[in-house]
């Protein structure tokens, strides 16, 4: 479980003529055990920032986030195990060399067994569609791939929660499927996973409550049926007929 | 390019990283301790043959070709005088033979970087330099070769994007400056996207190495390197 509670981030107001922004205004949410949240909100409404929180990228500058019952910033590498984060751009977060190299990076990081490393970097493989590919180099990578590997390097850690930042950016139509599909099977598996995106259309199919951001508030928090109404005014795209309806593949439906 | 590990199946890539550093630093003992023409020129065939057991070629080798301007101008520098006779041939001669050492060492460096993974190059230093020492050395190693590709990489794409919006037509001097600034710029950037994903990763200073073994091919690595010491020690006067 992650518990959000009253979180305020801000950028800025360093100097003296610098502006200080407020990305999180505020925000309480949780995310129980198993669940599929969906963050949503436009460009600018703090989604990126209140996920940093989760696993303590970002330090709020007042309010609480606490990971399983533990405060994060009392334990940041329980919480970054616990928490596993897929960044916007994968190219931000592969730092090998190799697929097999950089899936190994996390595991390698908590010191464990060289035999558990390599049973957990082939399952993190496999579950990505990647299982033989450990050799393969990620500069010959498609867009798509990266972000599998991006998902396996999460996967590697083997957390109770994953977090994707907009993980369809930039990926044509058959990777995006192929990206839902293995969040799908990460969701039955048990883990909870936690999406940010503006274009819901890839996963509302998937959610089971959706989360929505306006100027770093929390103005949206419901079961997909009750929040698509409201969705649109947070300039957040929805599936077309998507009210009173939840189609399992929005992508292959939806043009 | 050899910024950055090129996966292969190589000779130097099945060797252990302990030999191939050895190997290294022997040859860079030799290259300092002959300096004629002649001990260059053999070392030269040394370095070439070091980089193709790597599986390396030319390419490789003009990855550096940022330092050859520099490696160039030097023997200009150290043969101009401020008076008369202007410039001293002899003392251009031994400090381009010295710009040479350096380019040499490079090519060998070349070959090392694209048959050696990051991580199996922090695990060579921190077993061979025990301590914090080694932990220090091999998280600098390891942040060093994980940086700079990307930064090469950024450097590039500022670059494409200043010659599409035609850049191409600005004075060099103008084109330089704005290939600077974007890439501090971008520099400064990548390294804080970087120090994110190394944080949100669990960035350890005493991660677990990975396996290193000595095997047989490892021996006549191990004997190059110390034949090329005991070489350069013969030199010594």
């Amino acid at each position: 479980m992650i518990d959000v509670d009253g979180v305020t981030c801000r950028y800025g107001g360093g100097s003296g003529d610098e502006a200080c922004v407020t990305a999180v205004d505020d925000a309480t949410l949780s995310v129980p055990d198993g669940e599929f949240l969906v963050v949503a909100g436009a460009n600018g409404s703090g989604k990126t920032t209140l996920v940093r929180t989760f696993n303590g990228l970002v330090t709020p500058d007042a309010g609480t986030v606490s990971v399983n019952g533990t405060p994060v910033e009392s334990d940041l590498v329980a919480a970054r195990t616990a928490v596993g984060m897929v960044f916007q751009d994968p190219r931000d977060q592969l730092v090998a060399a190799t697929v097999g190299a950089d899936v190994a990076f996390g595991p390698e990081n908590l010191g464990l067994a060289h035999d558990e490393i390599d049973r957990r970097v082939a399952a993190a493989l496999d579950a990505v569609n990647m299982a033989g590919r450990g050799d393969d180099r990620i500069a010959s990578l498609s867009g798509g791939e990266r972000e599998r590997v991006a998902i396996a390097g999460a996967l590697a850690m083997e957390p109770d929660h994953l977090v994707l930042d907009e993980p369809f950016t930039g990926l044509d139509e058959p990777a995006r499927r192929s990206v839902v599909d293995r969040l799908r099977d990460r969701h039955r598996a048990g883990t909870s996973v936690v999406v940010v995106t503006h274009d819901l259309r890839d996963v509302l199919g998937l959610a089971d409550r959706v989360v929505g951001l306006a100027d770093g508030r929390v103005a949206v928090d419901a079961a997909p049926e009750a929040a698509v109404a409201d969705l649109p005014g947070l300039d957040v795209r929805v599936p077309a007929g998507a009210t009173g309806d939840r189609p399992d593949e929005t992508v292959a439906s939806d043009p | 390019m050899t910024l950055s590990y090129a996966p292969g199946d190589s000779l130097a890539h099945r060797l252990d990283p302990r030999s191939k550093l050895l190997a290294q630093a022997g040859f860079a003992a030799a290259a300092y301790a002959y300096t004629t023409p002649r001990g260059l020129a053999a070392l030269t065939l040394l370095a070439v043959g070091f980089l193709r057991l790597a599986g390396g070629d030319l390419r490789d080798v003009w990855t550096y070709r940022f330092a050859l301007p520099v490696l160039a101008l030097a023997p200009l520098v150290a043969g101009a005088t401020l008076g008369a006779p202007w410039f001293r041939p002899d003392r251009a001669a031994t400090t381009g033979l010295a710009s040479y050492r350096v380019l040499l060492i490079l090519i060998v460096a070349a070959g090392y970087v694209r048959s050696t993974p990051v991580r199996d190059s922090r695990a060579a230093l921190q077993r061979t330099v025990p301590g914090r020492a080694g932990q220090f050395l091999g998280v600098g190693v390891a942040l060093v070769f994980r940086f700079l590709p990307l930064l090469k990489r950024d450097l590039l794409t500022a670059r494409e994007a200043i010659r599409a919006r035609g850049g191409d037509a600005l004075p060099v001097r103008d084109r330089i400056r704005l290939v600077a600034v974007a890439g501090i710029n971008r520099a400064f950037g990548r390294a804080d996207r970087l120090g994110t994903a190394l944080n949100a990763r669990c960035f350890a200073w005493n991660p677990t190495l990975p396996r290193l073994a000595l095997g047989r091919t490892d021996a006549v690595a191990l004997g190059v390197g110390v034949g090329l010491f005991a070489a350069a020690l013969v030199a010594v006067p």
